[in-house]
């Protein structure tokens, strides 16, 4: 009955352009739009195709791929928009670029407050994904995965899932370890460590030769706190991270002080440079760059800087990889490996059925092995669909990739950040935390027992 | 009468023509809505807002009364930010107003060259904030900064100005004082020269040295606007938040940030919007509370003085 | 002796000149060396070549031309705004006989002075967001617009204030109604304070951080102070360039100061004496 009045819409709506000529534009966009109400109990994704075709309508993909380092992740959309375009006719996307930290922080906060995210967007899985999708202002993705096949292809979906439903895919994954001068580690006769105070036997003899062991930049707390989060979940299994918010394990834990303590012993033995607290992120690179440090914990994603003549210059090449080594060897390697940055659909593209057409074909056009595989050989992204690793490694033969894809194979156990896992007025008391450690101010014990009360007051707001 | 009569005559004219409500509506209401809008609205969402829970994106806002104020004053890190305005009061009162009084007597007392200080002292204050806060993050680098190598000169050991939480506010307070101590002795400065030369002149007959010139004659007249320099280092105080965003992020570990840094981190970084809000009208509130007692106690006083 | 006795007061100042002018200059040395290396060797010396590259790479990367025209465009019709309508009110309240609304009214414009502005951010940011004008440039020239306001219309009623009644009368006279009374008369006497307000108001609102960081995002609207920021961020290894950068966004300013500078100081100062 219902595909009856659909056909009837059309009919009358064909012939009301027919007669209306070009004045009557108006008319047949508002036919259009009861035929689509009208359509949209109709679950089954045949119809969709028998909608109005040639009816021009838009929608808006905002993007992070913005500046010179992340031109490569940008063709890759690019591409994709193309595609999508051909697929689905009159659809035109507008693209809307803008930088990834004020998506985050603020711009995507404000249109979601406001109700209104463009139809595609950039998100962050866990917690801002689950926040949105508590508000329905996210579109349930669960459906159409299953439809398209590749609800079971992902390495993990969890940072996006929430009460059960799937509301976001993960674009590519990522994994934190060590960035290394090979050369230097070649020329002096140092290997990959296999456990932790083999590293630390590195670094003192790092030191010793006058050079910085350890690049690291806090002005930004996130990026010491990489280093702390892998020891604590070494010392304590990256299990203890997941029972923060739910209260079954403390922040006060001894596994989570010997690891905090651990961090500050670093920084008390001169393995960071002094002052690093007040630089940024770039620094850091720089201090690798130019030579002056010779070991850096960063994400995966940093591969590209090493890999750019014009940021690395005579740099490229020498840099190698490795995983935080565990503390006794033989123990399971623990690494943070996650998927927590990709894309999100409004919730009202669900009303609109043109929409939610162009949003399954934008899905199916992203989310293949092809994008994945290319997104790893050009841009260095981990893939966040489970891909092959013999695959992976001959999607790149650059050495600092083959490096990672060695690391990667001899994770044992992953963990996400942790950041993911506690609220957000937790992350901000430990990163001001981290920084007081690492200027040199408190123990970690009263430094945790400060976290563990943020994080006591923030659970007992949820309930 | 003669007069009488047009003037009787001007008035009604001049009230009829002056006095028409739909004109004066027209005049007033562009600017008096806009105010309304961005100063007496937003206090008021301020404050509502600051008795929910709102995390900013929500549609609902639970409202917990005075949770958020009971929060902001049982924690440390709010108190520090609070110090740290303090901090900026105190710096502009006690080393800046000193600086401020002696090098606009000293413009004012030279003959020569005396356009040329008065254009180089203000130049800084023309300046945007967040350009002086990059130049002068550049000036404290540890490596390449000139600070440093000023002081290495002096043989002191390279200072960690904005790493160090020891230095961190220090560094901000001077690249702030940088900024503004010109624009302040330019305004003492035109004081000291609108008073009448006279005065000078007939305490030269006395026969007061220079100092004692300035002690008793140059320093009590500018007493006032002394008081506006304060009143104004205050305001500017309670609203610092571009300097510190700029130079530091209120790092490292939150200790150098002031009230509004804050907010915007809590309220923007940490969805707490509802939070944020309470730290607003704090701010709010600590102004007016701290310019009522400057009022109160210290200008009145000043006045009084003027007065006689 | 009494040489002595003047030179003294001269080499103090000539110590603050150091203190104000040397940072610049350290800048301008460090905007045509080759790298950091350079700077840290010899960071008071003059650069050993002189390399202009740095001021074609940070005019590229940090995309001044695009910066400065917003800053420009936005702070001049802010300021102008801002006079207009602040003008009107405090016409309406000096000149026309409403004279117990019109106290009112200066009384609730007077606690606007009161009122820290940088408090009120979130507010405005939720009123932007439903105005839906976040990310554009309206979303700053509406607030720059209101915020000057209480200052400008205090300013500018004192003013009119002093302007002899005579003067109104005779044109009343000759039958002008009130918004010709103000176009014609009252507005083009008041010039003087209007380019003393205009100067203050375009400066505040050119150096605005806050809620140009927080209300644009998107990198072809930002405003100077704004962008310069995020030009730091992506560059800060490299301070040679970043030197470049800094002295690209000062020497307009720097400019305009050579020009103007005895109306701007005059400017600033008598409004903030007043205010």
């Amino acid at each position: 009955m219902r595909k009856d009045i659909v056909k009837l819409t059309l009919l009358l709506l064909t012939a009301s352009v027919i007669t209306a000529g070009c004045a009557g534009s108006n008319a047949p966009a508002n036919g259009g739009n009861n035929g689509n109400s009208g359509g949209t109990g109709t679950e089954t994704n045949g119809e969709n195709n028998t909608q109005p075709e040639d009816e021009p309508f838009e929608i808006t993909i905002r993007h992070t791929q913005v500046g010179e380092s992340k031109k490569f992740r940008l063709a890759m959309l690019e591409d994709v928009v193309k595609q999508t375009e051909a697929d689905i006719p009159g659809l035109t996307i507008k693209l809307d670029g803008v930088d990834s930290e004020v998506n985050r922080k603020e711009k995507l906060r404000g249109e979601m407050a406001a109700g209104k995210p463009p139809e595609v967007f950039d998100v962050f899985g866990s917690p801002d994904a689950a926040l949105f999708a508590k508000e329905g202002l996210m579109l349930d993705l669960t459906p159409i995965i299953a439809e398209l096949g590749i609800q079971d292809q992902f390495t993990t979906l969890d940072p996006f899932t929430y009460e059960g439903k799937v509301y976001g895919l993960p674009i590519g994954g990522s994994v934190e370890g060590y960035f290394y001068n090979k050369q230097y580690f070649e020329d002096k006769g140092l290997t990959i460590p296999k456990t932790l105070s083999e590293l630390e036997q590195i670094a003192e003899a790092i030191k010793t030769d006058g050079k910085i062991p350890f690049a690291q930049s806090s002005k930004d707390a996130w990026i010491p706190l990489m280093t702390t989060n892998n020891l604590w979940s070494y010392y304590g299994g990256p299990e203890i991270t997941y029972g923060f918010k739910s209260g079954e394990t403390k922040w006060t834990d001894p596994s989570v002080v010997e690891g905090v303590a651990k961090h500050q012993e670093w920084v008390q033995k001169g393995y960071f440079k002094k002052g690093e607290l007040g630089f940024e992120y770039a620094d850091m690179r720089n201090q690798i760059i130019t030579g002056e440090a010779m070991m850096m914990m960063d994400g995966s994603w940093a591969n590209s800087v090493f890999r750019d003549p014009e940021q690395a210059g005579d740099m490229v090449g020498k840099i190698g990889y490795f995983n935080m080594p565990p503390v006794k060897e033989g123990d399971p390697v623990v690494v943070m490996q996650d998927a927590n940055n990709g894309y999100g659909f409004s919730a009202a593209v669900a009303d609109d059925p043109q929409k939610l057409a162009a949003v399954k074909a934008f899905i199916g056009n992203m989310w293949t092995e092809e994008m994945q595989l290319r997104g790893l050989e050009e841009d260095g992204v981990l893939p966040a669909m489970k891909i092959d690793l013999e695959k992976m490694k001959t999607a790149s033969e650059d050495p600092l990739m083959q490096d990672i894809f060695a690391a990667v194979s001899e994770i044992d156990i992953s963990f996400p950040a942790f950041d993911a896992l506690v609220q957000a007025d937790v992350n901000t008391a430990l990163s001001i935390g981290i920084q007081q450690i690492i200027g040199g101010e408190g123990t970690p014990e009263s430094m945790l027992e400060t976290v563990q009360s943020a994080q006591e007051s923030a659970n007992a707001a949820e309930q | 009468m003669l007069h009488g009569a047009p003037f009787f005559f001007t008035e009604v004219t001049m009230n009829k023509a002056l006095r028409n409500p739909l004109t004066y509506l027209l005049f007033v209401l562009p600017a008096l809505l806009l105010f309304l809008a961005f100063f007496i609205y937003p206090v008021f969402t301020a404050v509502y807002n600051s008795f929910t829970s709102w995390n900013g994106i929500s549609q609902d806002k639970a409202w917990i009364g005075l949770g958020n104020y009971t929060t902001a004053l049982d924690d440390a890190a709010f108190w520090q930010s609070v110090k740290n305005n303090g901090y900026f009061i105190l710096f502009s009162c006690l080393i800046q107003v000193p600086v401020i009084i002696i090098f606009s007597l000293l413009i004012a007392q030279v003959k020569k060259l005396k356009g040329l200080y008065k254009t180089a002292v203000f130049l800084p204050s023309i300046m945007s904030t967040a350009v002086i806060g990059i130049l002068w993050g550049f000036i404290y680098h540890p490596d390449f900064g000139l600070m440093n190598e000023a002081l290495g000169l002096l043989g002191i050991e390279p200072v960690y100005w904005l790493s160090d939480r020891k230095w961190a506010m220090l560094a901000i307070l001077i690249t702030n004082s940088w900024q503004w101590t010109g624009f302040y002795i330019i305004m003492v400065l035109a004081a000291i020269l609108s008073i009448p030369a006279e005065l000078e002149e007939a305490a030269v007959i006395d026969g007061a040295t220079g100092l004692q010139r300035a002690l008793r004659i140059t320093l009590p007249l500018i007493l006032p606007i002394i008081s506006v320099v304060i009143m104004l280092s205050i305001a500017g105080a309670m609203k610092a938040a571009d300097i510190v965003l700029v130079m530091t992020k209120g790092g490292p570990a939150g200790s150098t940030d002031v009230m509004a840094t804050y907010m915007i981190r809590y309220a923007i970084t940490s969805f707490k919007h509802g939070f944020g809000n309470s730290i607003a009208v704090l701010i709010f509130v600590f102004t007016i509370l701290i310019t009522a007692a400057y009022q109160l106690l210290v200008a009145r006083r000043v006045e009084r003085m003027d007065s006689r | 002796m009494r040489t002595v006795k003047q030179t003294i007061p001269h080499v103090f100042l000539m110590g603050y000149l150091l203190v104000i002018l040397y940072p610049f200059l350290f800048v301008l040395f460090s905007s045509v060396k080759t790298s950091n290396q350079e700077i840290a060797a010899s960071p008071f010396g003059w650069p050993s070549a002189i390399q202009w590259d740095n001021y074609i790479n940070a005019w590229v990367n940090a995309k001044i031309s695009t910066y400065f025209f917003n800053s420009l465009y936005i702070g001049i019709l802010s300021a102008c705004l801002s006079i207009l309508f602040a003008a009107m009110l405090a016409f309406a309240i000096s000149r026309m006989r409403y004279h117990r609304t019109s106290a009112l009214l200066f009384q609730l414009v007077l606690l606007g002075m009161l009122i820290p502005n940088n408090a009120l951010l979130l507010p405005i940011y939720g009123m932007m967001r439903q105005l839906d004008i976040l990310d554009t440039h309206l979303a700053l020239i509406v607030p720059y617009t209101a915020n000057a306001i209480p200052f400008t219309v205090i300013i500018l009623t004192a003013f009119m204030r002093s302007i002899p009644g005579e003067i109104e009368e005779a044109a009343v006279m000759d039958g002008l109604r009130p918004a010709g009374l103000f176009a014609k008369i009252i507005l083009p006497l008041t010039i003087p304070a209007i380019v003393t307000i205009f100067i203050i108001n375009f400066l505040g609102n050119w150096n605005e951080f806050l809620l140009a960081n927080y209300f644009l995002s998107n990198d072809a609207l930002k405003t100077l102070p704004v962008g310069m920021v995020g030009f730091r961020d992506a560059y800060n290894t490299n301070y040679a360039q970043m030197s470049a950068g800094i002295v690209f966004s000062v020497l307009p300013v720097m400019i305009i100061y050579a020009i103007l500078q005895e109306k701007i100081i005059e400017g600033v100062t008598a409004g903030s004496v007043k205010g």
